[in-house]
């Protein structure tokens, strides 16, 4: 439970934070700093909200974890406090999908993964099928009037011609049966 | 000596906008800035362009009309009507004049689905008013989305036929200012550089880029949410709207810090999704605005 050691350290830093902005806000008059002290106030908040959700994810799947594995008894690890430039590791919420890259789908259960009720959002391209659930222009699962879950070889080639690039950029999830 | 824009002089927007405009004022008294004719059609539309510009500032609605140009036709502000109204119209067409145009070109029935007056007892279509003045203007703004790509007019069904202005104009450079309406800054803002520097720099779809260049996702105050994956699940979230369909990562336009009625607030600021009313192809491909079955888990679908 390395993990919660570390999302614990850095809540504590971030509250610190927090604790210092409020004390300079009640103590400033100058209102021009003030925005930079509430801004940073307001990104120490962002990271606390992130970083309760995931402390409350790997809550919900601790049952998951003790069941399965039985957790070894950790002994004191001096080393972990001292690093908090590493980042959290989200834990994956699928266990049971098999690794990215080795799905193999056909059209009509490519069209399960249209990004609704939770669901990932795919597309395909020249037979090669990629994530889109979280490509920041496929907002709600849409682009331009597409919706996911579908073939769009033809589409692509039509308004990104040359920019295959793009392609390179999106996660591969497998290929079309 | 001309006195430098320096600290302790005030940097505040209205202070830069009235040096600007006292500077203006002084070279126009002078005679060495001529105030120049415009002509603001509009056609298959709402009008909502014309109404968003009477929330400018800096400059303000009533400098532009006063100090700017000379607004020789406009049928939503100008007292004359009926033929009297068209004969003004045509009487431009000799002169030096600026061409804005907002609303869309409606092609059917040779344009009868948008009548914008009578000329000699006849109908004067949108369509022959965008030929006939566009082929004169020293420049033309296509002002608002129906002007630059068809807009809400073109929009499915699309039963007036409606098209943009460079449809009808081919061969003409326009400047497009989309947006469902245009801010009245990069309206007037697009004026101003036009009257005192030339025509602004654009990009490859003519939009100038002082005010389109910029991603609105990349200037968002809720990225950090977009890049840690917190979303919101409904409207009246303060995370990321991206899940409800945000199109605020396709749309470049600089609403995140210039905002709107009087630079006061935007559509995320209060917490409902960019529809993206500045990207070409709205509405059909900005469509749905929102969308909830993205975040909503039902069990028995």
């Amino acid at each position: 439970m390395q993990n919660i050691a570390l999302i614990r350290l850095q809540m504590n830093h971030l509250v610190t934070q927090a604790r210092q902005d409020i004390h300079s806000l009640s103590v400033m008059d100058d209102s021009s700093d003030n925005s930079q002290t509430l801004q940073r106030l307001w990104d120490t908040v962002s990271s606390m909200h992130f970083l309760s959700e995931m402390l409350a994810n790997q809550a919900m799947m601790a049952g998951y974890y003790f069941s399965t594995v039985p957790a070894p008894a950790l002994p004191a690890q001096p080393g972990t406090a001292a690093q908090p430039g590493v980042p959290p590791v989200t834990p994956l919420p699928n266990q049971t999908l098999p690794p990215p890259g080795d799905l193999t789908l056909t059209l009509q259960e490519l069209e399960n993964y249209d990004g609704k009720n939770g669901r990932p959002a795919y597309v395909a391209v020249g037979g090669v099928v990629y994530d889109v659930t979280n490509n920041r222009a496929w907002a709600a699962a849409t682009h331009f009037g597409l919706v996911a879950g579908k073939d769009y070889t033809a589409e692509f080639a039509s308004c990104h011609a040359g920019q295959e690039a793009i392609l390179a950029t999106l996660p591969i999830v497998g290929r079309l049966a | 000596m001309k006195k430098a824009v320096l600290p302790p002089d005030s940097l505040t927007n209205e202070a830069i906008a009235a040096r600007l405009t006292n500077a203006a004022d002084e070279n126009l008294k002078k005679g060495l800035i001529n105030k120049r004719n415009l002509v603001y059609l509009e056609l298959n539309g709402c009008s909502g362009n014309i109404i968003s510009l009477l929330n400018g500032q800096n400059p303000s609605f009533e400098y532009t009309l006063n100090s700017l140009v000379d607004l020789r036709y406009s049928n939503s502000l100008m007292a004359a009507e009926g033929e009297q109204a068209s004969e003004k119209l045509m009487a431009v067409l000799d002169e030096d004049f600026i061409l804005a145009v907002e609303g869309a070109v409606a092609l059917k029935n040779n344009g009868l689905y948008n009548v914008i007056g009578s000329l000699d007892g006849q109908p004067l279509t949108g369509l022959q008013a965008a030929t006939t003045l566009g082929e004169r203007a020293s420049h033309i703004l296509a002002v608002g989305a129906c002007a630059t790509h068809g807009g809400v007019s073109a929009a499915k069904p699309n039963p007036s036929e409606s098209v943009s202005l460079q449809q009808v104009l081919t061969d003409r450079e326009i400047i497009k200012l989309p947006g469902c309406p245009v801010n009245p800054d990069w309206f007037l803002g697009t004026l101003a550089h036009l009257l005192l520097y030339g025509e602004p720099e654009t990009d490859n779809l003519g939009r100038p880029l002082m005010f389109y260049s910029t991603l609105i996702h990349d200037r968002c105050p809720r990225r950090p949410f977009f890049d840690r994956g917190i979303f919101a699940e409904k409207l009246g979230d303060k995370t990321c709207l991206f899940k409800l369909g945000c199109r605020g990562p396709v749309t470049r336009t600089d609403c995140p810090t210039r905002q709107w009625n009087g630079h006061v607030n935007w559509p995320i600021g209060d917490d409902t999704p960019c529809i993206g009313c500045s990207q070409f192809g709205f509405p059909d491909a900005m469509a749905p605005f929102i969308s909830f079955d993205t975040t909503r888990v039902v069990k028995d679908e």
